[in-house]
């Protein structure tokens, strides 16, 4: 139980991205007009989130 | 394996891979970036005579004319390759002084569709490698020496792949006690590099996978090609093997018309002339695009006979073929409109982040190693001075003290 919990507190927003990236780099070369905007919304989004922390001022968490 | 040691094993991959990788991987991103938008810098760099602005349905000169004035430009040389650009009523003819020699010294002219006037004839691609986009694309691709080269940088993407799983392995047990996302800002820079090369790499993983994988299959395209032509190819021209390769050449027009007929909504993207290495002796190859999103990025080439102009055979590409023609837009990022291109170079700038914060970690690491090193050598060596200043010091008591003695 709480092996499963450590894994998907670590893995979980990674597989999410991943998977995201997939769909946006497949829905560009499989579709067009609304895949092509579905494509840079996936894409968009991890690369956001990568800047986001980057750029958020100091988090103070427990170490 | 005990859990420590197996760590220590993918540690040891993730530092060897990347160290050895990340010199050429930093080249090979910096000259992504102009790369991602070639399209866009060529057009705005692009010499000679601008294309005719010509009223709306007229007709196209015959592509046999175009290439007797190719001939005509230079009668020494043989024709190896004819391309209808795809934004632009242009056409661009490749010729060499040899079908044998090095495919360098192929020049491209460039012909206006609609008036057949020549645009503009630059020097051959071994020239071309030292013009801005020609630099950009040998230390890309092949650092200026073809093949070898190719086939290096493409290892050097095998191990930064391999670079890639080590790190996802090495990722579980650093996040075990953080939460996805944590940069630790407030404690020593390296704690906050280290955090921050850890979030964009599982951030840019699959990107970063994709690109990595389809750049190493790009870089094998001669081989991946050269199988093709050792097998399916020979298949499909047996009946050709021991004739002689025609001397009068049919139509290349007429070879294109046939081919638009067997491959019917596809268009053609440009065709090898016979004898050409992507050619055969007895074909004209016109290569060509489907007509849906998916098949308009494979290639499906026709072979055309070149003394009759009759279709010799629709090729069916093999996987490895199908797996080639996707590699280049995934690896380009050339498919989804300029809001992909401007994605695609963040993407590649944060990959650089990447690269370099490893560097960093590694170099403080050597510093903190090599700081604990001197730190335990000094605490040695100061162990070692007070004992020698101690025994000095119980032997010469007397001596001192009578120096001391005698002076005051």
């Amino acid at each position: 139980m709480n092996s499963r919990r450590s894994f998907s507190r670590i893995w979980a927003a990674p597989i999410g991205l991943i998977a995201l990236t997939c769909f946006g780099l497949l829905a560009a070369l499989l579709g067009t007009g609304i895949w092509h905007w579905a494509s840079w919304l996936c894409l968009a989004i991890p690369l956001g989130i990568g800047i986001g922390y980057w750029i958020r001022p100091g988090n103070k968490k427990p170490v | 394996m005990t859990a420590a040691a197996s760590l220590r094993t993918w540690y040891w991959w993730h530092k060897w891979t990347s160290l050895v990788c990340t010199l050429f991987l930093l080249v090979i991103c910096f000259t992504g970036l102009p790369l991602v938008f070639h399209e866009e810098i060529e057009h705005w760099l692009e010499e000679g005579k601008p294309y005719a602005v010509v009223a709306e349905g007229t007709p196209r000169v015959p592509v046999d004319q175009l290439m007797a004035s190719a001939r005509a430009q230079y009668p020494d040389e043989v024709l190896e390759y004819v391309y209808f650009d795809e934004d632009h009523p242009t056409v661009y003819i490749g010729m060499s002084p040899s079908h044998a020699g090095d495919p360098k010294l192929t020049h491209y002219m460039r012909y206006d569709a609609h008036t057949g006037e020549l645009l503009h004839d630059p020097p051959n691609l071994h020239e071309e490698q030292f013009s801005f986009m020609g630099l950009m694309l040998a230390l890309h691709v092949d650092l200026f020496t073809g093949l070898p080269g190719q086939l290096f940088l493409g290892f050097m993407g095998f191990l930064f792949v391999v670079a890639l799983i080590s790190g996802v392995v090495l990722y579980g047990p650093f996040m075990k006690k953080l939460d996805f996302g944590t940069v630790r800002k407030d404690r020593s820079r390296r704690l906050k590099w280290l955090d921050l090369h850890n979030l964009l790499g599982i951030v840019l993983l699959a990107w970063m996978m994709v690109v990595g994988v389809t750049g190493i299959i790009n870089e094998l395209s001669r081989p991946l090609f050269a199988i093709w032509q050792g097998t399916d190819l020979v298949e499909l021209t047996a009946a050709y093997q021991n004739t002689e390769p025609p001397t009068q050449l049919a139509s290349a027009d007429e070879a294109l018309r046939a081919a638009a007929e067997a491959v019917p909504g596809h268009r053609i993207v440009s065709f090898s002339h016979p004898g050409n290495m992507f050619a055969t002796p007895h074909h004209y190859m016109v290569w060509t695009h489907g007509d849906t999103p998916f098949t308009s990025h494979l290639i499906i080439p026709v072979l055309v006979d070149a003394a009759t102009a009759e279709v010799t055979a629709v090729a069916h590409p093999p996987w490895y073929l199908t797996m080639l023609a996707l590699s280049q837009p995934l690896h380009f990022g050339d498919y989804g409109g300029m809001p992909l291109k401007i994605l695609w170079a963040l993407l590649d700038l944060l990959t650089i982040v990447v690269l370099i914060s490893g560097i960093y970690l590694w170099l403080a690491r050597r510093r903190a190693t090599e700081a604990r090193v001197t730190r335990l050598m000094q605490a040695h060596q100061h162990s070692g001075v007070a004992i020698a200043k101690s025994a000095r010091a119980s032997s010469s008591e007397p001596v001192r003290s009578s120096a001391t003695g005698g002076r005051s």
